[in-house]
Protein backbone atom coordinates (compact mmCIF):
# COMPACT_ATOMS: atom_id res chain seq x y z
CA UNK A 1 0.00 0.00 0.00
CA UNK A 2 1.14 3.48 -0.74
CA UNK A 3 2.97 5.09 2.17
CA UNK A 4 0.66 8.08 2.45
CA UNK A 5 -2.47 5.95 2.47
CA UNK A 6 -1.07 3.76 5.17
CA UNK A 7 0.10 6.73 7.21
CA UNK A 8 -3.26 8.50 7.05
CA UNK A 9 -5.24 5.36 7.87
CA UNK A 10 -3.04 4.49 10.86
CA UNK A 11 -3.00 8.07 12.10
CA UNK A 12 -6.81 8.21 11.85
CA UNK A 13 -7.08 5.07 13.96
CA UNK A 14 -4.64 6.50 16.49
CA UNK A 15 -6.63 9.73 16.64
CA UNK A 16 -9.58 7.64 17.88
CA UNK A 17 -7.24 6.16 20.48
CA UNK A 18 -5.94 9.62 21.30
CA UNK A 19 -9.52 10.80 21.91
CA UNK A 20 -10.10 7.79 24.11
CA UNK A 21 -6.95 8.39 26.16
CA UNK A 22 -7.54 12.12 26.33
CA UNK A 23 -11.08 11.64 27.61
CA UNK A 24 -9.99 9.25 30.31
CA UNK A 25 -6.60 10.64 31.34
CA UNK A 26 -6.71 14.28 30.30
CA UNK A 27 -10.31 15.14 31.02
CA UNK A 28 -11.69 12.70 33.58
CA UNK A 29 -8.32 12.51 35.35
CA UNK A 30 -8.30 8.71 35.42
CA UNK A 31 -4.65 7.94 34.77
CA UNK A 32 -4.94 4.71 32.81
CA UNK A 33 -1.95 2.98 31.24
CA UNK A 34 -4.07 0.16 29.85
CA UNK A 35 -5.86 1.76 26.91
CA UNK A 36 -3.94 -0.45 24.47
CA UNK A 37 -5.48 -3.51 26.14
CA UNK A 38 -8.99 -2.22 25.43
CA UNK A 39 -7.87 -1.36 21.88
CA UNK A 40 -6.65 -4.96 21.51
CA UNK A 41 -9.89 -6.49 22.72
CA UNK A 42 -11.78 -4.49 20.08
CA UNK A 43 -9.36 -5.67 17.41
CA UNK A 44 -9.56 -9.34 18.37
CA UNK A 45 -13.36 -9.31 18.59
CA UNK A 46 -13.77 -7.86 15.09
CA UNK A 47 -11.10 -10.22 13.73
CA UNK A 48 -12.88 -13.19 15.27
CA UNK A 49 -16.28 -12.36 13.78
CA UNK A 50 -14.93 -11.57 10.32
CA UNK A 51 -12.61 -14.58 10.10
CA UNK A 52 -15.42 -16.92 11.12
CA UNK A 53 -17.79 -15.12 8.78
CA UNK A 54 -20.27 -14.79 11.64
CA UNK A 55 -21.39 -11.34 10.58
CA UNK A 56 -20.39 -8.39 8.47
CA UNK A 57 -18.09 -5.55 9.50
CA UNK A 58 -20.45 -2.97 10.99
CA UNK A 59 -22.31 -5.29 13.39
CA UNK A 60 -18.97 -6.78 14.42
CA UNK A 61 -17.64 -3.28 15.07
CA UNK A 62 -20.76 -2.44 17.11
CA UNK A 63 -20.30 -5.56 19.25
CA UNK A 64 -16.62 -4.75 19.73
CA UNK A 65 -17.50 -1.21 20.79
CA UNK A 66 -20.12 -2.47 23.25
CA UNK A 67 -17.73 -5.02 24.74
CA UNK A 68 -15.05 -2.36 25.10
CA UNK A 69 -17.52 -0.02 26.80
CA UNK A 70 -18.24 -2.73 29.35
CA UNK A 71 -14.57 -3.63 29.66
CA UNK A 72 -13.40 -0.06 30.10
CA UNK A 73 -15.98 0.58 32.81
CA UNK A 74 -14.81 -2.58 34.57
CA UNK A 75 -11.16 -1.62 34.17
CA UNK A 76 -11.63 1.92 35.45
CA UNK A 77 -13.89 0.97 38.35
CA UNK A 78 -10.87 0.62 40.67
CA UNK A 79 -10.04 4.26 39.83
CA UNK A 80 -13.29 5.26 41.46
CA UNK A 81 -12.23 3.49 44.65
CA UNK A 82 -8.46 3.92 44.80
CA UNK A 83 -7.09 7.34 43.97
CA UNK A 84 -4.45 8.61 41.57
CA UNK A 85 -1.12 6.96 42.20
CA UNK A 86 -2.62 3.66 43.26
CA UNK A 87 -4.72 3.38 40.18
CA UNK A 88 -1.69 3.66 37.89
CA UNK A 89 -0.36 0.49 39.51
CA UNK A 90 -3.74 -1.25 39.14
CA UNK A 91 -3.97 -0.16 35.53
CA UNK A 92 -0.42 -1.37 34.89
CA UNK A 93 -1.46 -4.79 36.20
CA UNK A 94 -4.51 -4.83 33.94
CA UNK A 95 -2.31 -4.10 30.92
CA UNK A 96 0.13 -6.91 31.79
CA UNK A 97 -2.78 -9.28 32.34
CA UNK A 98 -4.26 -8.41 28.94
CA UNK A 99 -0.91 -8.94 27.21
CA UNK A 100 -0.60 -12.32 28.91
CA UNK A 101 -4.04 -13.33 27.65
CA UNK A 102 -3.37 -12.05 24.09
CA UNK A 103 -0.07 -13.98 24.01
CA UNK A 104 -1.14 -17.24 25.62
CA UNK A 105 -4.73 -17.82 24.57
CA UNK A 106 -3.62 -19.45 21.31
CA UNK A 107 -7.05 -20.73 20.30
CA UNK A 108 -8.67 -17.31 20.49
CA UNK A 109 -5.93 -14.86 19.60
CA UNK A 110 -3.40 -16.97 17.71
CA UNK A 111 -0.97 -16.33 20.56
CA UNK A 112 2.32 -14.64 19.84
CA UNK A 113 2.01 -15.53 16.15
CA UNK A 114 -1.07 -13.36 15.91
CA UNK A 115 -4.02 -13.64 13.56
CA UNK A 116 -3.17 -13.38 9.85
CA UNK A 117 -5.67 -13.09 7.02
CA UNK A 118 -8.34 -10.93 8.58
CA UNK A 119 -10.81 -10.07 5.78
CA UNK A 120 -11.08 -6.44 4.66
CA UNK A 121 -13.98 -4.40 6.04
CA UNK A 122 -17.25 -4.50 4.12
CA UNK A 123 -20.03 -1.98 3.82
CA UNK A 124 -23.50 -2.77 2.48
CA UNK A 125 -22.41 -6.22 1.30
CA UNK A 126 -19.41 -4.94 -0.63
CA UNK A 127 -15.85 -5.64 0.54
CA UNK A 128 -13.58 -2.59 0.61
CA UNK A 129 -10.62 -4.02 -1.31
CA UNK A 130 -8.83 -0.92 -2.54
CA UNK A 131 -6.58 1.01 -0.21
CA UNK A 132 -8.39 4.24 -1.05
CA UNK A 133 -11.66 2.81 0.24
CA UNK A 134 -10.12 1.52 3.46
CA UNK A 135 -8.38 4.83 4.11
CA UNK A 136 -11.69 6.65 3.54
CA UNK A 137 -13.34 4.36 6.09
CA UNK A 138 -10.65 5.10 8.68
CA UNK A 139 -10.84 8.83 8.03
CA UNK A 140 -14.64 8.69 8.30
CA UNK A 141 -14.25 6.86 11.62
CA UNK A 142 -11.88 9.55 12.83
CA UNK A 143 -14.25 12.28 11.67
CA UNK A 144 -17.15 10.72 13.51
CA UNK A 145 -15.02 10.30 16.62
CA UNK A 146 -13.94 13.94 16.53
CA UNK A 147 -17.53 15.09 16.06
CA UNK A 148 -18.68 13.06 19.04
CA UNK A 149 -15.80 14.34 21.17
CA UNK A 150 -16.60 17.91 20.20
CA UNK A 151 -20.32 17.44 20.95
CA UNK A 152 -19.84 15.95 24.39
CA UNK A 153 -17.19 18.45 25.40
CA UNK A 154 -19.33 21.46 24.53
CA UNK A 155 -22.36 19.94 26.28
CA UNK A 156 -22.93 20.18 30.03
CA UNK A 157 -21.27 16.75 30.25
CA UNK A 158 -17.94 18.25 29.18
CA UNK A 159 -18.26 21.06 31.71
CA UNK A 160 -19.07 18.54 34.42
CA UNK A 161 -15.96 16.50 33.59
CA UNK A 162 -13.77 19.60 33.68
CA UNK A 163 -15.28 20.57 37.02
CA UNK A 164 -14.62 17.07 38.36
CA UNK A 165 -11.02 17.29 37.28
CA UNK A 166 -10.67 20.46 39.31
CA UNK A 167 -12.54 19.60 42.47
CA UNK A 168 -14.59 16.45 43.00
CA UNK A 169 -15.82 17.53 46.40
CA UNK A 170 -17.19 20.80 45.04
CA UNK A 171 -18.98 18.87 42.29
CA UNK A 172 -20.61 16.63 44.89
CA UNK A 173 -21.56 19.75 46.88
CA UNK A 174 -23.26 21.07 43.75
CA UNK A 175 -25.47 17.99 43.79
CA UNK A 176 -23.82 16.06 40.98
CA UNK A 177 -22.82 12.41 40.94
CA UNK A 178 -19.08 12.23 40.31
CA UNK A 179 -19.26 8.46 39.95
CA UNK A 180 -21.85 8.58 37.19
CA UNK A 181 -19.90 11.12 35.18
CA UNK A 182 -16.70 9.12 35.44
CA UNK A 183 -18.40 5.90 34.43
CA UNK A 184 -19.88 7.70 31.41
CA UNK A 185 -16.45 9.02 30.44
CA UNK A 186 -14.97 5.54 30.76
CA UNK A 187 -17.77 4.11 28.61
CA UNK A 188 -17.21 6.67 25.87
CA UNK A 189 -13.44 6.11 25.98
CA UNK A 190 -14.12 2.38 25.67
CA UNK A 191 -16.30 2.87 22.61
CA UNK A 192 -13.56 4.92 20.93
CA UNK A 193 -10.86 2.35 21.72
CA UNK A 194 -13.02 -0.59 20.58
CA UNK A 195 -13.87 1.10 17.29
CA UNK A 196 -10.21 1.91 16.73
CA UNK A 197 -9.38 -1.76 17.37
CA UNK A 198 -11.88 -2.97 14.78
CA UNK A 199 -10.59 -0.56 12.16
CA UNK A 200 -7.01 -1.50 12.96
CA UNK A 201 -7.61 -5.25 12.58
CA UNK A 202 -9.34 -4.96 9.21
CA UNK A 203 -6.95 -2.31 7.91
CA UNK A 204 -3.77 -4.30 8.62
CA UNK A 205 -5.45 -7.72 8.08
CA UNK A 206 -2.98 -8.99 10.67
CA UNK A 207 -2.83 -8.41 14.41
CA UNK A 208 -0.54 -9.72 17.13
CA UNK A 209 -0.08 -8.91 20.82
CA UNK A 210 2.81 -6.51 20.17
CA UNK A 211 0.35 -3.86 18.95
CA UNK A 212 -1.55 -3.93 22.22
CA UNK A 213 1.18 -4.07 24.85
CA UNK A 214 2.42 -1.64 27.48
CA UNK A 215 4.64 0.14 24.94
CA UNK A 216 1.51 0.93 22.92
CA UNK A 217 -0.28 2.28 25.97
CA UNK A 218 2.68 4.51 26.69
CA UNK A 219 2.81 5.59 23.05
CA UNK A 220 -0.83 6.67 23.44
CA UNK A 221 0.01 8.69 26.53
CA UNK A 222 2.94 10.26 24.69
CA UNK A 223 0.63 11.23 21.83
CA UNK A 224 -1.75 12.95 24.24
CA UNK A 225 1.06 14.71 26.09
CA UNK A 226 2.82 15.88 22.92
CA UNK A 227 -0.37 16.80 21.07
CA UNK A 228 -1.99 18.42 24.05
CA UNK A 229 -4.22 17.18 26.82
CA UNK A 230 -7.94 17.85 26.99
CA UNK A 231 -8.42 19.34 23.54
CA UNK A 232 -9.66 18.00 20.26
CA UNK A 233 -6.77 19.58 18.35
CA UNK A 234 -4.28 17.93 20.69
CA UNK A 235 -5.82 14.50 20.15
CA UNK A 236 -5.42 14.93 16.40
CA UNK A 237 -1.96 16.52 16.36
CA UNK A 238 -0.28 13.98 18.63
CA UNK A 239 -0.95 10.83 16.58
CA UNK A 240 -0.15 12.48 13.25
CA UNK A 241 3.17 13.79 14.56
CA UNK A 242 4.31 10.73 16.44
CA UNK A 243 3.41 8.28 13.69
CA UNK A 244 5.45 10.35 11.26
CA UNK A 245 8.49 9.86 13.45
CA UNK A 246 9.42 6.31 12.27
CA UNK A 247 9.21 7.52 8.69
CA UNK A 248 11.47 10.47 9.41
CA UNK A 249 13.93 8.07 11.00
CA UNK A 250 14.08 6.02 7.80
CA UNK A 251 15.52 9.10 6.09
CA UNK A 252 18.46 9.01 8.45
CA UNK A 253 21.06 6.45 7.45
CA UNK A 254 21.05 4.08 10.42
CA UNK A 255 20.54 0.28 10.58
CA UNK A 256 16.91 -0.83 11.09
CA UNK A 257 17.74 -2.59 14.36
CA UNK A 258 19.04 0.67 15.78
CA UNK A 259 16.10 2.61 14.34
CA UNK A 260 13.54 0.65 16.40
CA UNK A 261 15.42 1.32 19.60
CA UNK A 262 15.98 4.94 18.63
CA UNK A 263 12.24 5.36 18.17
CA UNK A 264 11.48 4.18 21.71
CA UNK A 265 14.25 6.42 22.96
CA UNK A 266 12.81 9.44 21.18
CA UNK A 267 9.30 8.70 22.51
CA UNK A 268 10.73 8.58 26.02
CA UNK A 269 12.72 11.78 25.59
CA UNK A 270 9.69 13.55 24.11
CA UNK A 271 7.49 12.46 27.01
CA UNK A 272 9.95 13.77 29.59
CA UNK A 273 10.77 16.95 27.68
CA UNK A 274 7.13 17.90 27.21
CA UNK A 275 6.25 17.15 30.82
CA UNK A 276 9.10 19.40 31.96
CA UNK A 277 8.98 22.24 29.48
CA UNK A 278 5.53 22.26 27.91
CA UNK A 279 3.06 20.26 30.00
CA UNK A 280 0.14 21.58 27.98
CA UNK A 281 1.54 19.96 24.82
CA UNK A 282 1.42 21.62 21.44
CA UNK A 283 -2.28 22.43 21.46
CA UNK A 284 -3.67 21.54 24.83
CA UNK A 285 -4.32 22.59 28.36
CA UNK A 286 -2.07 21.76 31.27
CA UNK A 287 -2.36 18.10 32.27
CA UNK B 1 -44.82 21.66 64.61
CA UNK B 2 -41.77 19.95 63.14
CA UNK B 3 -38.57 21.98 63.03
CA UNK B 4 -37.26 23.17 59.68
CA UNK B 5 -33.75 21.88 60.26
CA UNK B 6 -33.03 19.89 63.35
CA UNK B 7 -29.83 18.29 64.57
CA UNK B 8 -29.98 16.10 67.62
CA UNK B 9 -27.38 14.20 69.60
CA UNK B 10 -24.74 14.41 66.86
CA UNK B 11 -21.38 12.87 67.76
CA UNK B 12 -18.33 12.99 65.53
CA UNK B 13 -14.88 11.78 66.57
CA UNK B 14 -11.61 12.11 64.69
CA UNK B 15 -9.41 9.54 66.36
CA UNK B 16 -9.49 10.49 70.03
CA UNK B 17 -10.74 14.02 69.38
CA UNK B 18 -14.44 14.66 69.83
CA UNK B 19 -15.27 17.24 67.18
CA UNK B 20 -18.98 17.13 67.95
CA UNK B 21 -20.31 15.96 71.26
CA UNK B 22 -24.06 15.48 71.62
CA UNK B 23 -24.61 18.47 69.38
CA UNK B 24 -28.21 19.51 68.83
CA UNK B 25 -30.07 22.61 67.66
CA UNK B 26 -32.88 23.78 65.43
CA UNK B 27 -32.95 26.30 62.60
CA UNK B 28 -36.15 28.16 61.79
CA UNK B 29 -37.39 28.64 58.28
CA UNK B 30 -36.83 32.05 56.73
CA UNK B 31 -34.35 33.16 59.40
CA UNK B 32 -30.68 33.98 59.24
CA UNK B 33 -29.07 31.84 61.89
CA UNK B 34 -25.43 32.44 62.74
CA UNK B 35 -23.23 29.68 64.05
CA UNK B 36 -20.47 31.09 66.23
CA UNK B 37 -17.84 29.74 68.56
CA UNK B 38 -14.08 29.56 69.00
CA UNK B 39 -11.84 27.75 66.53
CA UNK B 40 -12.27 24.03 66.78
CA UNK B 41 -15.79 24.32 68.18
CA UNK B 42 -17.09 22.05 65.42
CA UNK B 43 -18.82 24.61 63.19
CA UNK B 44 -17.51 23.29 59.89
CA UNK B 45 -17.90 19.73 61.12
CA UNK B 46 -21.62 20.19 61.67
CA UNK B 47 -21.82 21.62 58.12
CA UNK B 48 -20.17 18.48 56.85
CA UNK B 49 -22.65 16.33 58.75
CA UNK B 50 -25.72 18.27 57.54
CA UNK B 51 -24.59 18.15 53.90
CA UNK B 52 -23.74 14.45 53.93
CA UNK B 53 -19.97 14.73 53.63
CA UNK B 54 -19.45 13.21 57.04
CA UNK B 55 -21.30 10.36 58.74
CA UNK B 56 -21.75 11.07 62.43
CA UNK B 57 -20.96 8.32 64.93
CA UNK B 58 -24.31 8.99 66.58
CA UNK B 59 -27.22 11.36 66.30
CA UNK B 60 -29.40 12.51 63.50
CA UNK B 61 -30.25 15.45 61.26
CA UNK B 62 -33.69 16.06 59.82
CA UNK B 63 -34.96 18.58 57.33
CA UNK B 64 -38.65 19.49 57.17
CA UNK B 65 -39.49 16.43 59.21
CA UNK B 66 -37.51 14.05 57.03
CA UNK B 67 -34.36 12.38 58.29
CA UNK B 68 -31.21 12.90 56.22
CA UNK B 69 -29.23 10.15 57.90
CA UNK B 70 -27.13 8.15 55.46
CA UNK B 71 -28.03 10.37 52.51
CA UNK B 72 -25.42 11.13 49.89
CA UNK B 73 -24.41 14.79 49.33
CA UNK B 74 -26.20 14.91 45.98
CA UNK B 75 -29.45 13.68 47.52
CA UNK B 76 -29.22 16.35 50.20
CA UNK B 77 -28.69 19.06 47.57
CA UNK B 78 -31.71 17.70 45.72
CA UNK B 79 -33.70 17.92 48.95
CA UNK B 80 -32.88 21.65 49.06
CA UNK B 81 -29.76 22.14 51.20
CA UNK B 82 -26.54 23.48 49.69
CA UNK B 83 -23.31 24.85 51.12
CA UNK B 84 -20.23 26.91 50.45
CA UNK B 85 -16.74 26.08 51.62
CA UNK B 86 -14.48 28.19 53.76
CA UNK B 87 -11.68 27.66 51.22
CA UNK B 88 -14.13 28.44 48.38
CA UNK B 89 -13.37 25.35 46.21
CA UNK B 90 -14.35 27.16 43.01
CA UNK B 91 -13.56 25.70 39.60
CA UNK B 92 -10.84 28.27 38.95
CA UNK B 93 -10.10 27.14 35.39
CA UNK B 94 -13.73 27.66 34.38
CA UNK B 95 -15.39 31.01 33.77
CA UNK B 96 -17.64 32.54 36.40
CA UNK B 97 -20.78 31.65 34.46
CA UNK B 98 -19.57 28.08 33.97
CA UNK B 99 -19.16 27.77 37.73
CA UNK B 100 -22.81 28.72 38.07
CA UNK B 101 -23.96 26.50 35.21
CA UNK B 102 -22.04 23.53 36.59
CA UNK B 103 -24.13 23.77 39.75
CA UNK B 104 -27.56 23.84 38.14
CA UNK B 105 -29.58 20.67 38.66
CA UNK B 106 -30.78 18.14 36.07
CA UNK B 107 -29.46 19.54 32.81
CA UNK B 108 -30.06 17.97 29.41
CA UNK B 109 -26.77 16.82 27.97
CA UNK B 110 -25.14 16.16 31.29
CA UNK B 111 -24.53 12.61 30.10
CA UNK B 112 -23.03 11.66 26.74
CA UNK B 113 -26.06 10.02 25.10
CA UNK B 114 -28.15 13.20 24.95
CA UNK B 115 -25.02 15.23 24.16
CA UNK B 116 -24.34 13.08 21.08
CA UNK B 117 -27.82 12.32 19.79
CA UNK B 118 -29.72 15.49 20.64
CA UNK B 119 -27.14 18.25 20.18
CA UNK B 120 -29.62 20.93 19.09
CA UNK B 121 -31.96 20.21 21.97
CA UNK B 122 -28.99 20.39 24.36
CA UNK B 123 -27.79 23.67 22.84
CA UNK B 124 -31.20 25.31 23.12
CA UNK B 125 -31.63 24.10 26.71
CA UNK B 126 -28.20 25.56 27.49
CA UNK B 127 -29.19 28.92 26.08
CA UNK B 128 -32.07 29.05 28.56
CA UNK B 129 -29.80 28.00 31.37
CA UNK B 130 -27.31 30.73 30.49
CA UNK B 131 -30.06 33.32 30.89
CA UNK B 132 -30.87 31.92 34.33
CA UNK B 133 -27.17 31.82 35.22
CA UNK B 134 -26.75 35.47 34.20
CA UNK B 135 -29.71 36.39 36.40
CA UNK B 136 -28.03 34.67 39.34
CA UNK B 137 -24.73 36.42 38.64
CA UNK B 138 -26.65 39.68 38.46
CA UNK B 139 -28.25 38.91 41.83
CA UNK B 140 -24.84 38.66 43.51
CA UNK B 141 -23.40 41.56 41.51
CA UNK B 142 -21.04 39.66 39.24
CA UNK B 143 -22.79 40.08 35.90
CA UNK B 144 -19.86 41.99 34.43
CA UNK B 145 -17.48 39.18 35.30
CA UNK B 146 -19.61 36.40 33.77
CA UNK B 147 -17.15 35.40 31.08
CA UNK B 148 -13.95 35.96 33.05
CA UNK B 149 -11.94 33.03 34.27
CA UNK B 150 -12.54 32.50 37.94
CA UNK B 151 -8.85 32.59 38.77
CA UNK B 152 -8.79 36.22 37.58
CA UNK B 153 -11.54 37.31 39.96
CA UNK B 154 -10.63 39.15 43.17
CA UNK B 155 -11.03 37.30 46.46
CA UNK B 156 -14.20 39.23 47.23
CA UNK B 157 -15.66 38.40 43.84
CA UNK B 158 -14.75 34.76 44.29
CA UNK B 159 -16.64 34.72 47.58
CA UNK B 160 -19.69 36.16 45.84
CA UNK B 161 -19.33 33.49 43.17
CA UNK B 162 -19.51 30.75 45.81
CA UNK B 163 -22.87 32.22 46.85
CA UNK B 164 -23.99 32.35 43.20
CA UNK B 165 -23.04 28.71 42.84
CA UNK B 166 -25.12 27.74 45.84
CA UNK B 167 -28.08 29.71 44.50
CA UNK B 168 -27.75 27.85 41.21
CA UNK B 169 -28.53 24.56 42.92
CA UNK B 170 -31.95 25.99 43.77
CA UNK B 171 -31.50 25.18 47.46
CA UNK B 172 -33.87 26.79 49.95
CA UNK B 173 -31.59 26.25 52.95
CA UNK B 174 -28.16 27.73 52.36
CA UNK B 175 -25.16 26.98 54.52
CA UNK B 176 -22.43 29.61 54.27
CA UNK B 177 -19.00 28.95 55.75
CA UNK B 178 -17.50 32.33 56.72
CA UNK B 179 -18.87 34.43 53.84
CA UNK B 180 -17.41 37.63 55.33
CA UNK B 181 -13.90 36.55 56.29
CA UNK B 182 -11.04 38.26 54.51
CA UNK B 183 -13.23 40.94 52.96
CA UNK B 184 -12.65 44.68 52.93
CA UNK B 185 -15.16 46.84 54.79
CA UNK B 186 -16.89 47.83 51.55
CA UNK B 187 -17.17 44.27 50.31
CA UNK B 188 -18.42 43.23 53.73
CA UNK B 189 -21.39 45.61 53.51
CA UNK B 190 -22.14 44.23 50.06
CA UNK B 191 -22.20 40.65 51.31
CA UNK B 192 -24.40 41.53 54.28
CA UNK B 193 -26.87 43.32 52.02
CA UNK B 194 -26.86 40.31 49.72
CA UNK B 195 -27.65 37.93 52.58
CA UNK B 196 -30.55 40.15 53.57
CA UNK B 197 -31.86 40.09 50.00
CA UNK B 198 -31.63 36.31 49.93
CA UNK B 199 -33.67 36.20 53.11
CA UNK B 200 -36.25 38.43 51.44
CA UNK B 201 -36.33 35.93 48.57
CA UNK B 202 -37.46 33.31 51.06
CA UNK B 203 -34.16 31.54 51.61
CA UNK B 204 -33.14 30.26 55.01
CA UNK B 205 -29.51 30.86 55.91
CA UNK B 206 -27.22 29.11 58.33
CA UNK B 207 -23.99 31.07 58.51
CA UNK B 208 -20.69 30.31 60.20
CA UNK B 209 -19.24 33.70 61.11
CA UNK B 210 -16.45 35.03 63.30
CA UNK B 211 -17.04 38.71 62.80
CA UNK B 212 -19.26 39.85 65.68
CA UNK B 213 -20.24 42.99 63.80
CA UNK B 214 -21.61 40.87 60.97
CA UNK B 215 -23.38 38.58 63.40
CA UNK B 216 -25.03 41.51 65.16
CA UNK B 217 -26.16 43.04 61.92
CA UNK B 218 -27.58 40.06 60.10
CA UNK B 219 -28.47 37.33 62.57
CA UNK B 220 -32.00 36.66 63.71
CA UNK B 221 -30.80 33.83 65.85
CA UNK B 222 -27.36 32.80 67.10
CA UNK B 223 -26.09 29.36 67.98
CA UNK B 224 -23.00 29.30 70.18
CA UNK B 225 -20.96 26.15 69.78
CA UNK B 226 -18.20 25.19 72.18
CA UNK B 227 -16.19 21.97 72.17
CA UNK B 228 -18.63 20.36 69.80
CA UNK B 229 -21.68 21.15 71.91
CA UNK B 230 -24.38 23.81 71.74
CA UNK B 231 -23.68 26.10 74.69
CA UNK B 232 -26.25 28.76 74.07
CA UNK B 233 -28.89 29.87 71.62
CA UNK B 234 -30.45 33.32 71.46
CA UNK B 235 -30.61 36.73 69.88
CA UNK B 236 -27.33 38.34 68.79
CA UNK B 237 -27.52 40.85 71.67
CA UNK B 238 -28.02 38.16 74.27
CA UNK B 239 -25.10 36.08 72.95
CA UNK B 240 -22.66 38.94 72.39
CA UNK B 241 -23.38 40.50 75.76
CA UNK B 242 -23.07 37.27 77.72
CA UNK B 243 -19.82 37.62 79.69
CA UNK B 244 -19.38 33.86 80.10
CA UNK B 245 -19.54 33.33 76.35
CA UNK B 246 -17.23 36.27 75.68
CA UNK B 247 -14.75 34.72 78.06
CA UNK B 248 -14.80 31.48 76.05
CA UNK B 249 -14.68 33.26 72.75
CA UNK B 250 -12.00 35.81 73.35
CA UNK B 251 -10.02 34.90 76.41
CA UNK B 252 -11.14 31.51 76.77
CA UNK B 253 -10.62 28.07 78.00
CA UNK B 254 -9.84 26.40 74.72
Amino acid sequence: MDFWFSYIALASIYVLLGLSTNLLVGIAGIFSVSQAAVFGVGAYIVAFFLMNETMSFLPALAIAALCCIALNILVTLPALRVSGDYFVVTSFGIQLLATAVFTNWTDGTGGANGLPGIPPPDLAGKALESSGEVVSLCVAGMGLGCLIFWLVMRAPFGRLLRAIREDELAVAAAGKSVLRAKVSAAALAGAFAGTAGGLYATFLSFIDPSSFDLDSSILLLTMVVVGGARTLAGSILGPFLLLALPQILTLVDIPTTVAAAARQLIYGVLLIAFMLFRPQGLAGEKL
Amino acid sequence: MTAYLQASGVDVSFGGLKALNDCGFTVQQGKITCLVGPNGAGKTTIFNVITGFLRPGAGSVSFKGQTLDGWKPQAIVAAGIARTFQNLRLFVDLTAIDNVLASMPAQTGEEPVAAIFRPFHVASAQRHRRVEALAILNRVGLIERANDFTRNLSYGEQKLLTIARVLATGAELILLDEPASGLSAGALDGVMALLRRLQDDGKTLLVVEHNTRVVQQIADDVLFLHQGHLMAQGTPEAIVNDPALAEIYFGGTI
